[in-house]
């Protein structure tokens, strides 16, 4: 067999040079991500899942929700706002300086030129960093998704196809459980047009008892539970708007740097 | 058709046959190639990130990311306060700024933080306070060394600032020349204060 050594040669070359780009370097690039802090705090991102929310993550998993969701953020562009805080000392001056200023959508440099010239007439500015992209419109985030929102993910349920929407930040866009709880028994219920099946068997059907539960969910009509039936939530379903709910990038930490709204 | 009238025709030439000559490969290819390697190395430069772990989508260079920190801006300026402040002081001051009994007075609502001058107020962890000092009507009497001596001049400002309008505290921010005034009117290595010789100090 004369071409034996090549044809090893080349499986060699072929797996081992799959191993070291797909395995290796991630894992040297990306493996010891850890926690980090949000940017001009002291706080930690992203916080450690507890409880139910931990255990939502295979429910999730286990209910195949990552063939049609996603829980990734796309940015594809960054811009610069300079905002004035403080007209100052001469705000005619100011005023005139404005009229002729683009002040929002500007790169780094022609940012810091225009905050350059309106605190040289005397006003004071501040420098917004605001991050672009479709995604960001549809409202599904607030910045792209950075390694260290999965850090506490095992497995990371990233998805490839969006059939329903991104929830990587799913948590803060809809942070009321009973919406989820409602969402899940009836899709449609919460929202009119939506292609998400129906996850009954996450819930039981149960005959109303001396008083009724305390956890039924309050159905609207025509998703109602027949007379004398309530619909009360599993554990799973608990677990899994839990985890859902767990879901919330929308910090600003190096990697990802934006200026956060002002706290009232 | 019958063999006979097949071989009574004239025998075909036959078919030219392929034949392998050696050649050089053209000069041409062999240089688009190298230019071609060459702008693809330049865009990678330029738009790779060299594979830097926090390098992602927009941004195409660890130094561009570096450029859009949000910095500026007094908003950033007191989130700087509040870091430094949580490192230095906030261990005997607390993080929420009431301070701790045995320890540190409060600073949230306390007079000697939210005076409208800050003069007094930037002595304290530029020299130090051997000794009594009242504060909201309440004797403390212990020491503080001066803490933010070795503080950069705007760093010291923003966790004055900091504390001066936070936990309901609503007194002027405080700049880096402001410190550096007050700094260069110090000796190299200023004695701490008493108590007393604090109070006395103008606001």
């Amino acid at each position: 067999m004369k071409t034996g050594l090549p044809v090893i040669f080349a499986v060699v070359l072929g797996l081992g040079g799959s191993t070291v780009g797909f395995v290796l370097a991630p894992a040297v690039q990306l493996g010891g991500v850890k926690q980090t802090t949000v940017l001009n705090s002291t706080d930690l991102y992203p916080p450690q899942r507890i409880g139910d929310a931990t255990l939502g993550l295979q429910v999730y998993r286990a209910n195949g929700c990552a063939a049609c969701h996603t829980e990734q953020v796309r940015q594809e562009g960054v811009a610069c706002d300079v905002v004035l805080t403080s007209a100052g000392k001469n705000p005619q001056a100011v005023s005139n300086l404005l009229a002729t200023l683009t002040m929002t959508h500007l790169t780094k440099e022609a940012a810091d030129t225009v905050a350059d010239q309106l605190t040289a007439a005397g006003g004071k500015v501040e420098t917004h960093i605001v991050p672009v992209g479709v995604d960001l419109d549809r409202g599904w985030g607030v910045r792209h998704s950075v390694a260290e929102d999965y850090v506490y993910d095992y497995p990371v349920q990233l998805g490839n196809l969006r059939a329903g929407p991104d929830l990587a930040n799913i948590g803060v866009r809809s942070p009321d459980s009973n919406w989820h709880l409602l969402h899940l028994y009836a899709p449609a219920s919460a929202v009119s047009n939506s292609k998400m099946p129906s996850f009954k068997y996450l819930f039981n059907l149960q005959k109303v008892g001396a008083s009724p539960s305390p956890d039924a969910l309050s159905l609207p009509s025509g998703f109602a539970a027949p007379a004398g039936y309530e619909v009360v939530p599993t554990t799973e379903a608990r677990q899994l708007v839990a985890y859902l709910l767990s879901l919330r990038a929308n910090q600003p930490v190096y990697d990802a740097p934006f200026t956060p709204p002002a706290k009232p | 058709m019958s063999d006979e009238i097949k071989s009574s025709l004239p025998t075909p030439p036959p078919d030219p046959q392929p034949e392998a000559v050696q050649s050089n490969l053209p000069i041409w290819i062999v240089v688009l190639t190298l230019i071609l390697i060459f702008i693809g190395g330049l865009y990678f430069d330029q738009h790779g990130g060299w594979f830097q772990a926090q390098v992602y989508g927009p941004y195409a260079s660890a130094d561009q990311l570096e450029l859009y920190q949000p910095k500026s801006g007094a908003a950033a300026a007191l989130a700087h306060g509040k870091v430094v402040y949580e490192q230095v002081c906030g261990l005997c001051h607390g993080v929420d700024g009431l301070g701790k009994p045995g320890q540190a007075p409060p600073l949230a609502g306390s007079e000697w933080v939210t005076s409208a001058g800050f003069n007094r107020l930037a002595h304290v962890p530029l020299v130090g306070v051997n000794g009594g000092i009242k504060v909201q009507g309440k004797d403390w009497n212990m020491a503080m060394a001066a803490m933010g001596a070795a503080l950069p001049d705007a760093d010291l400002a923003s966790v004055l600032t900091y504390i001066r309008s936070s936990w309901g505290n609503k007194a002027s921010e405080v700049t880096g020349e402001d410190i550096h005034k007050i700094r260069s009117t110090l000796g190299a290595h200023p004695a701490p204060m008493s108590g007393d010789q604090m109070a006395a100090m103008p606001e």
